[in-house]
């Protein structure tokens, strides 16, 4: 009996130990390519004298290619966006949690409706559109494109935790002599914090993981990391080592911002904001 | 002044206010008493102005109120769910109608009225605790609190006692109406409690179905209720309501014809007719037309006991001195008094009007 649970217990254990090796297995294998010196990229797969070289190079800009100002490029778009998306989002996220009009759930699916057009469908012309209007390739060309990506989440998102929210607690505001304006900072926001870092927080990954949009908007000034990583596979050799060492680069701010961002993510706030 | 007039609200295909007309006077504590779903927080919410009505009006010390935003209106509201901020300390609660641009006070004198709200209100040595960490009680006190702490054209208070245990809740209900600024302030107070009701209102008014259907004092509401529903409302052990018709000599007489009872209201002969009798209006031996019945059951309340006493195929409970008691056993026969002036005469249930009270001719 105890034997029995033991061994199922080990069966279990080893089957977790199996997928977690097979779940990592990829990240193990790009930061072994990263630490590959170039010459013996295709002699061998794991004995090699491991070296920062890679790194070194791609966050030295040599080889031509400036991956740290694609770097600050993904920081600046991703950021942008996302600042953008929550200064335009949260006003209209709270208005249709709260005002139901003529229309307003036609609005909102239509804002959701940029979520699942392939983005594809829509890059050939925003191109053209680009190239006229002078914002190929610019900061702002792809803070707005992004909006595409960002705005909807936040909005759909964050509308759901401002329904969550009784309006109770802004009424009561209202009649303690705030204006509406005053009742939606001083009240309602600070309620959905939490709501707000997770779903910027998604949002910032979604816009940085973004990759169709700046390969066809952008050339060079507003490249991001994405398509910047893939700039090492092009010359004479492709240059594995290199590419697999920028992608690593470019994982850190995301999982920066997790980390960071982690305590809000949990804290259910309106704990205790009214009877149930 | 609080005055509404005609006011209709619906929230879909529900009716929430159907043509409510209510004045509470300037500085009156007005209790609007009914069901829950009958249109109480509705009709708070509309004075308030944080809804709107379909139609009718709101007016405020003689002002029309259409389009003014509830904050500028000057009143201040309790909700039955606090609403209190959990985000903040039970003090920044309190101190947030202080601090708003348009009951701002200087910082030392909002801490001094704050601590006297909360001395008056027992919460003292809660304000520093968020108000998550309160109990209901607590927070219900915090919410009072804060309608309490700024000067108002009117206090909205919508059950806010409904939260508290019961001895503390019978000790608030005397306190409240001592408080000076309740005394002052003209008071809606919103409540499904016909005891608090009867304690509270200088006036009361009955609320069903979205209409006001009987205002009065708490004495009018009491001997001269408008039909059975209100009658029923006030009063523990409620009112007898025995079922029978008008007789050929002007008075009651039950289905089963056990019952008989002299009228002092004249009504045609063969009206389906409910007489009610309240518990405590009938005694045992006392002075008074006499019935006679078999104790059914007997339920000792303290210093008085409730009688269950049958009459027939009717059933009549009666709240007695524990002295007028004393020996009575079920099935033992007992004989009642009623004084033919406490009676009230209703129609019986029709579904037009029901259960109106036929007025008295007194």
């Amino acid at each position: 009996m105890t034997l029995q649970k033991r061994l199922l217990g080990w069966l279990a254990d080893a089957a977790l130990i199996l997928y977690f090796v097979f779940a990592l297995f990829p990240i193990a294998w790009m930061v072994i390519l990263s630490l590959k010196p170039t010459n013996q990229l295709f002699s061998t797969y794991f004995s090699f004298s491991p070296t920062f070289d890679g790194y070194r190079t791609v966050l030295g800009d040599s080889e031509g290619i400036p991956f740290v100002r694609f770097f600050v490029n993904s920081l600046v778009v991703s950021v942008g966006a996302v600042v953008l998306s929550l200064v335009v989002g949260l006003p209209a996220a709270y208005a249709s949690a709260r005002w139901r009009f003529k229309g307003s759930e036609n609005l909102m699916f239509t804002l959701l409706s940029f979520r699942f057009a392939p983005e594809l469908t829509v890059i050939i012309p925003l191109f053209v559109l680009y190239q006229k209007l002078g914002l190929f390739d610019t900061y702002v060309g792809m803070i707005w494109v992004l909006q595409l990506v960002t705005l909807p989440l936040i909005v759909w998102i964050m509308r759901s935790y401002f329904a969550d929210l009784t309006p109770e607690l802004e009424q009561a505001a209202l009649l303690d002599g705030y204006s509406r304006k005053q009742a939606f900072f001083k009240v309602a926001l600070p309620l959905v914090k939490p709501g707000v870092a997770a779903v910027s927080l998604l949002a910032f990954i979604f816009a940085w993981n973004n990759f169709v949009f700046p390969l066809i908007l952008t050339s060079n000034e507003a490249q991001t990391v994405t398509v910047g990583a893939l700039s090492f596979l092009g010359g004479d050799r492709p240059k594995y080592n290199l590419t697999a060492a920028a992608a690593l680069v470019s994982v850190v701010p995301p999982l920066l911002l997790a980390l960071t961002i982690q305590r809000y993510l949990v804290r259910g706030l309106s704990f205790g904001a009214v009877k149930s | 002044m609080i005055r509404l007039e005609g006011v209709h609200k619906t929230y879909g295909k529900t009716t929430a206010l159907d043509g409510l007309d209510l004045e509470v006077q300037e500085g009156e504590f007005f209790c609007l008493l009914g069901p829950s779903g009958a249109g109480k927080t509705t009709t708070l919410k509309t004075v308030a102005g944080l809804e709107q009505p379909d139609s009718g009006t709101v007016e405020l010390d003689g002002k029309d109120m259409a389009g003014v935003e509830p904050y500028d209106r000057g009143v201040a509201m309790c909700f039955e769910s606090y609403a209190l901020y959990p985000h903040r300390s039970a003090y920044d609660n309190l101190a947030s109608p202080l601090r708003s641009p348009r009951h701002r006070l200087p910082a030392a004198e909002a801490r001094e009225r704050i601590g006297a709200i909360a001395e008056l209100l027992g919460i003292s040595g809660l304000l520093d605790r968020p108000v998550g960490q309160l109990s209901n009680g607590q927070r219900q006190r915090v919410a009072l609190g804060r309608v309490l702490v700024r000067p108002a054209r009117a206090f909205l208070l919508d059950e806010p006692l409904s939260h508290l245990d019961a001895k503390l809740r019978q000790q608030m209900r005397a306190e409240l109406k001592a408080i000076g600024a309740v005394r002052r302030t003209t008071t809606l107070y919103v409540t499904h409690d016909s005891l608090e009701a009867l304690a509270l209102g200088d006036r009361i008014g009955v609320i069903r179905d979205g209409r006001i259907v009987q205002t009065g004092t708490r004495e009018e509401i009491w001997h001269r209720p408008f039909d059975t529903e209100v009658a029923r409302a006030f009063g523990r052990p409620r009112i007898n309501l025995l079922p029978g018709v008008i007789a050929s000599d002007g008075g009651f007489r039950s289905a089963d014809g056990k019952v008989e009872l002299p009228l002092g209201v004249p009504v045609r002969e063969n009206t389906d007719v409910l007489v009610g009798v309240r518990p405590r209006d009938i005694t045992i031996n006392g002075p008074g037309h006499e019935l006679t019945g078999t104790v059914y059951v007997t339920e000792v309340l303290g210093r008085s006991v409730e009688v269950t006493v049958r009459l027939g195929e009717q059933q009549v409970s009666l709240v007695a001195p524990r002295a007028d008691t004393a020996g009575l056993r079920p099935d033992d026969p007992v004989r009642l008094t009623v004084r033919p002036e406490n009676l009230l005469l209703f129609e019986a249930d029709r579904p037009e009007r029901p259960g109106r009270r036929i007025e008295s001719t007194r």
